[in-house]
């Protein structure tokens, strides 16, 4: 058996122009298929990653976009405390807006925004100096705030680190913030994945509410469940709660819904490339088909030559199907490298850069991948050329010029 | 059990019919010989005499349609292919007038293709195979291809491939059809030396040159054997 390998694997390579072009077709096939598991792969790590950072028992609610009367369902600073008090499990709740209000500090401007306690809600950056927003902070609408690297570079440009900058203040308008806390580099550049979590000075949103927006309504509210309680039921109470309160509709998203969303995107992706790759396939496999008969034909005396020596014929379908062997097989895991190398081009090069984190190589897929379609290939293709190979008859054969 | 056991080819009542379109050709009207062992016979006759389809049913490339053929005593004629495949393996050995070398093969592999088919280990098969190159006078020129080759280098190089199996019978097809006189003088004498040490060897044939070598001359005209007798008897 071992003998027959070696024999193909020398027939192979005496025609290896026309072995490299007959499996390219295979190669690219193969390549795509994989590359695309790797980089799905690589997103799914990506979107368990992004969310690593922020708490996982929050979730949003706002009134739905869909419905008459606006007015009525906008949110209060009154429904805070309603939900606070009448849903159990809920650890905070605060308020968020939509976009991040563009304010003046100085001669530079920020972005600020609402900031909650412990600020876990909105932000995946780790604290590299000073202190988060606290409850008390809350409570009281001080003064204060935490800004991000962004802000940290722009308003102190000669800042000798981030902890000089604590208890010096900046100007917003008339309003003067005391900086407790300095936020570092986030991981997650949120601005390509068309959601800014990250903005440039906190505020207790208290603080932010007195100041800038008394008296209006918000766009949502983001809640924060006890840690170990339903999150889905909570949810759901929040959302009736609220319905019930105000006559209209309200819908609620949390982080796990969103990195289903994604992944279930990245899914499709991968479903629709399948496709297109099984096509390919087929394509590269019928390419693989048409060479071997070709070899059939082109070693008609050959194989005249062989049978006349005495070679029997499964002996001589055995030889072809070997050769149709061991062409898929280059060209599947010739395939199956190059696309678990052009998928970690795009999960270390595209999708990292994003998320901050790459996810394995899943070579057992992509290894499963190679060698059914390997195994797909040579059983549907290169059976038919070997049958056809085994059943000449050899004094026709023999007479072929 | 073989009540003859010098007879090595036992042909009766011999016949081939090809169906050709609405015709049917009868190639073989009803022959009936023996040939024993170490014997050299060459087979004469113009072409469409039968000769070309005598030695394919000799050869066990075909089957005969009638009568019955004995190989080394296996009647051979009811196998069927594969049957037919391990007998030309085991007990016949071809030499073509093309050569029919397998081109990109040097002539070592060349010669232990059949012991290839036969499962011999690839050692064994080498060793044999230089011993038959070496035999013909041309085992020194093992590791070249044909293409490096005259055309009497590889005429060596299928004889030798034809006596690798030890073969019952060695059939040769207009050996030196495509040779020049001097090359074919040093075929035909390999030949008689092989004659000479005890192979049976049946030479297809329209060259009385080549005839005149061997011992005994079957002249076949219209697929009908019309002289049985030995060389240098008048024709």
């Amino acid at each position: 058996m071992f003998a027959y390998f070696i024999e193909a694997f020398r027939v192979l390579l005496a025609n290896r122009t026309r072995s490299i072009l007959t499996v390219i077709g295979l190669v690219v096939g193969v390549a795509t298929i994989v590359s695309v598991q790797v980089a799905a792969q690589g997103m799914a790590g990506a979107v368990s990653g992004i969310f690593k950072g922020t708490n996982a028992n929050t979730f949003f609610v706002f009134p739905k976009a869909s419905q008459g009367n606006v007015v009525r369902a906008a949110l209060k600073l009154s429904d805070l405390a309603l939900v606070q008090q009448s849903v159990p499990g809920v650890a905070s709740v605060i308020p968020f807006s939509r976009a991040p209000s563009i304010v003046d500090a100085g001669h530079q401007r920020v972005r600020l925004r609402f900031g909650g306690e412990s600020d876990k809600r909105f932000s995946t950056s780790p604290l590299v100096a000073g202190r988060t927003l606290d409850a008390d902070d809350i409570a009281r609408a001080t003064p204060v705030c935490v800004i991000s690297d962004n802000a940290l570079t722009r308003l102190f440009p000669n800042a000798a680190s981030p902890g000089s900058v604590i208890g010096t203040s900046i100007y917003v308008g008339s309003k003067r913030y005391v900086i407790v806390g300095v936020f570092g580099k986030t991981k997650i550049d949120t601005a390509a994945l068309g959601l800014d979590i990250s903005n440039d000075v906190a505020i207790p949103w208290t603080t932010f509410y007195n100041n800038y927006q008394r008296g209006s309504s918000f766009f949502g509210i983001s809640v924060l469940a006890e840690q170990g309680a339903d999150l889905k039921k909570i949810e759901k109470q929040t959302q009736a709660l609220l319905a019930q309160a105000h006559g209209a509709q309200y819908q609620y998203f949390d982080f796990g819904f969103f990195a289903q969303t994604i992944n279930g995107f990245f899914n499709i992706v991968g479903l629709i490339v399948g496709a297109v790759g099984a096509i390919s396939l087929v394509v590269a496999g019928i390419g693989i088909m048409n060479i071997m008969l070709v070899s059939v034909t082109e070693r008609t005396r050959e194989i005249g030559i062989r049978k006349a020596i005495g070679a029997r014929r499964s002996q001589v379908l055995l030889q072809f199907f070997i050769e149709s062997l061991l062409l898929s097989a280059f060209g599947c895991i010739t395939g199956m490298l190059l696309g678990v190398a052009l998928g970690e081009i795009v999960d270390r090069g595209f999708i990292a850069r994003i998320s901050g984190v790459t996810g394995g190589i899943p070579w057992l897929e992509a290894i499963v991948i190679a060698v059914g379609f390997a195994t797909i290939v040579t059983v549907v293709f290169g059976t038919y050329p070997a049958y056809r190979a085994a059943k000449l008859d050899p004094i026709q054969a023999l007479r072929y010029e | 059990m073989n009540e003859r056991p010098n007879v090595v080819i036992d042909v009766a009542n011999l016949t081939k019919t090809y169906a050709s379109g609405e015709l049917q050709v009868q190639a073989l009207r009803g022959l009936t010989f023996t040939i024993n062992r170490g014997e050299y016979v060459a087979i004469m006759g113009p072409s469409g005499s039968g000769k070309s389809t005598l030695m394919n049913v000799l050869g066990c490339l075909d089957r005969a349609t009638t009568g019955t053929y004995k190989l080394d005593g296996i009647d051979v004629s009811q196998l069927d292919d594969n049957q037919l495949a391990e007998i030309r393996l085991k007990k016949l050995g071809f030499v073509f007038q093309g050569f029919n070398l397998l081109a990109r093969t040097d002539a070592l592999r060349n010669v232990t293709l059949p012991l290839f088919y036969a499962g011999m280990p690839a050692k064994e098969r080498e060793r044999r195979a230089l011993e038959r190159l070496t035999e013909v006078g041309i085992g020194e020129r093992a590791r070249h291809k044909p293409t490096e080759l005259s055309g009497g280098e590889q005429q060596r190089v299928a004889i030798a491939r034809a006596l690798v199996n030890d073969p019952a019978v060695l059939l040769a097809d207009e050996p030196t059809g495509n040779l020049d006189s001097k090359t074919s003088s040093e075929i035909l004498g390999l030949f008689d030396r092989l004659s000479a040490s005890g192979r049976t060897i049946i030479v297809v044939t329209h060259d009385e040159g080549v005839a005149k070598h061997s011992r005994r001359i079957l002249r076949m005209l219209d697929g009908v054997i019309i002289s049985d007798a030995p060389a240098g008897a008048p024709v």
